[in-house]
């Protein structure tokens, strides 16, 4: 049976009037690299916060581990390494002092001396004062600081934020190595292809409501497909017209669909035109992604 | 928590060393001149506006009171000021508290730790000005008829720090309880300011003699009295009393706020 890492029931946080997340539910189970996508503002921050307690539920359960996040937040703490989205850091202080901070700070850990190794491998010059990095360099120091405990739960507020693409590509290889030593990432994104590179399961997230928990291979496959179709005779205008389907491109030799609902009564249609050859073309993730924000193609608000 | 107190006092030497090397202006100048202003001094001792100041110009002791008792301590308020809104609702503003508070510490541990090296530092500030001041005092102990010795002027002045202490704690309440650093400065600014102030024009003002005990600085003896043989027990007690119930109020508050999105207590409260 499945561990669950993280699990919310109802979770509803709001800054006064103004809505945080409204009735979440979610769960994340041991091993996994669970996805977190919105867009800014959609929840994902907020959802975190609540994680590690720095925010306070305004109704609803969280827990990590089993335990309640405000009520055994330090004892989950213990066991997490937290990226926030909006870091800051002791600017006077050079990376190695910092890190030897965070070590300090953690007396339990047993991963002395591990921030070095990470350091190392992200190119990070632990010599240089913070305020002298630039942004990319102030993102790896989070990173690490959130990796040098080898913590059992991950949660990484868009940890690629900022880096550059080779160093983004180690740092999805940090995270699908910390999987493989059967810890568990929850982080958010909005950058959706490193999302469909690294992660088994996603939770999309809109106006702090979550509309759909998938995993990924599953979420690929859904709300839609695309056809693009050559046929012996041309079908007239109109002939895909219906519910569900969008006629996206036509020419003399083909016509490309996407097809939402009432694929077994297109495939009967398009039969009668004698089909020449058909073929399902790659719907990416953001693409699947903007359908659930109304903004694809046609309109999924699902 | 020993950790974290010592980290938090390691971010503040730089400070202890400046705010000390600042303050010991006040003994090397002001003292150091007594002396050779000490005649023009005693013609001027009986004008109020001295006193609304909280001067004494009455004689070498009282000098001392006024220089040491009163503007040293005055003046570290405001670095205990700046450092007690500062530390929790700056760093919040500023996004450091974030990583802070998600390093498995219970939150009144950050705050107790930070409480403590604050008061540490505002400690180790009085005791190195008092230093100064026993120096300066032994340079010019000659010239002077005094029955002050060189001690006194460590015992008297370390013997004001419960006002810093006070004044510290009140600001980390305010920060605890505030969303905003500059709002939080702001009244414990007002409140010094008019504290001193108040205290002071009490004294020569039948209007605000009711209001006398409402001010804090009614509570720090500055006669020659306090320097010789220190602060009153009962004063003591208030300025301490104000500043652990100051305390209690940050850890309150900390203790049930949302971090890092600065909502004040009745916004927090009108959530739905």
């Amino acid at each position: 049976m499945s561990e669950k890492v993280i699990e919310t029931k109802e979770l509803t946080v709001f800054y006064g009037k103004h809505r945080g997340i409204v009735d979440v539910d979610l769960t994340v189970e041991k091993g996994e690299v669970f996805g977190f996508l919105g867009p800014n503002g959609a929840g994902k921050t907020t959802t975190q916060r609540v994680l590690v307690d720095v925010i306070r539920p305004t109704s609803g359960q969280a827990s990590v581990f089993g335990l309640d996040c405000q009520e055994q937040g330090v004892e989950i703490r213990k066991r997490v390494g937290y990226l926030p989205g909006e870091m800051a850091l002791y600017d006077k202080m050079r990376a190695r002092d910092f890190f030897r901070m965070y070590e300090y700070l953690r007396p339990d850990n047993g991963s002395q001396g591990y921030w070095r190794e990470l350091a190392d491998r992200l190119e990070l010059d632990t010599s240089r004062k913070i305020r002298e990095f630039s942004r990319g360099n102030k993102q790896k120091v989070g990173v690490v600081a959130a990796f040098m405990n080898r913590p059992d739960l991950l949660i990484l507020d868009e940890p690629t934020s900022g880096l550059d693409p080779l160093v983004q590509q180690t740092v999805l290889r940090m995270v699908r190595e910390a999987r493989e030593d059967g810890r568990t990432v929850f982080f958010s994104s909005h950058i959706l292809s490193e999302v469909q590179e690294v992660c088994d399961r996603v939770g999309i997230i809109r106006e702090g409501r979550l509309v759909a928990t998938q995993r990924v291979s599953d979420l690929m496959v859904q709300p839609f497909k695309r056809l693009q179709m050559r046929f012996a005779e041309q079908p007239p205008d109109g002939t895909f017209d219906r519910d569900g389907v969008t006629v996206l491109s036509r020419d003399d030799q083909s016509i490309t669909l996407e097809v939402r609902d009432g694929l077994p009564e297109v495939m009967e249609t398009a039969a009668r035109f004698g089909i020449a050859d058909i073929e399902t073309q790659h719907v990416s993730l953001e693409e699947v992604f903007l359908a659930y924000y109304g903004q694809g193609n046609g309109e999924n608000n699902a | 928590m020993l950790r974290l107190i010592w980290q938090e006092l390691k971010f503040r030497r730089n400070a202890i060393i400046g705010w000390a090397l600042g303050l010991s202006f006040f003994p090397i100048v002001y003292i150091g001149i007594y002396p050779s202003v000490a005649e023009e001094m005693a013609g001027l001792a009986d004008l109020e506006i001295y006193q609304a100041m909280g001067v004494n110009l009455g004689g070498f002791e009282d000098w001392v009171g006024s220089i040491l008792i009163v503007f040293v301590p005055l003046v570290l308020s405001i670095y205990a000021l700046i450092n007690g809104t500062g530390t929790l609702t700056g760093e919040e503003e500023d996004g450091r508290l974030e990583m802070l508070v998600t390093l498995p510490l219970p939150r009144w541990q950050i705050v107790t730790a930070k409480a403590l090296a604050l008061s540490i530092a505002t400690v180790i500030i009085l005791f190195l000005v008092s230093l100064v001041g026993a120096g300066v005092f032994l340079a010019i102990e000659g010239q002077l008829e005094t029955e002050l010795v060189a001690m006194d002027m460590v015992t008297g002045l370390l013997a004001a720090w419960p006002m810093v202490f006070a004044v510290a704690m009140i600001g980390m309440f305010l920060a605890a309880f505030s969303a905003s650093r500059r709002a939080a400065a702001l009244i414990a600014t007002v409140i010094v300011i008019v504290s001193y102030f108040g205290s002071n024009l009490a004294n020569s003002t039948s209007a605000l003699e009711p209001f006398e005990p409402l001010f804090l600085f009614t509570y720090l003896d500055s006669t020659a009295r306090a320097v010789q043989e220190g602060q009153q027990a009962g004063d003591v007690l208030v300025l301490l009393g104000t500043g652990l119930v100051a305390f209690g109020l940050a850890l309150f508050f900390f203790q049930r706020r949302n971090l890092t999105v600065g909502a004040w207590p009745w916004v927090r409260a009108g959530s739905v």
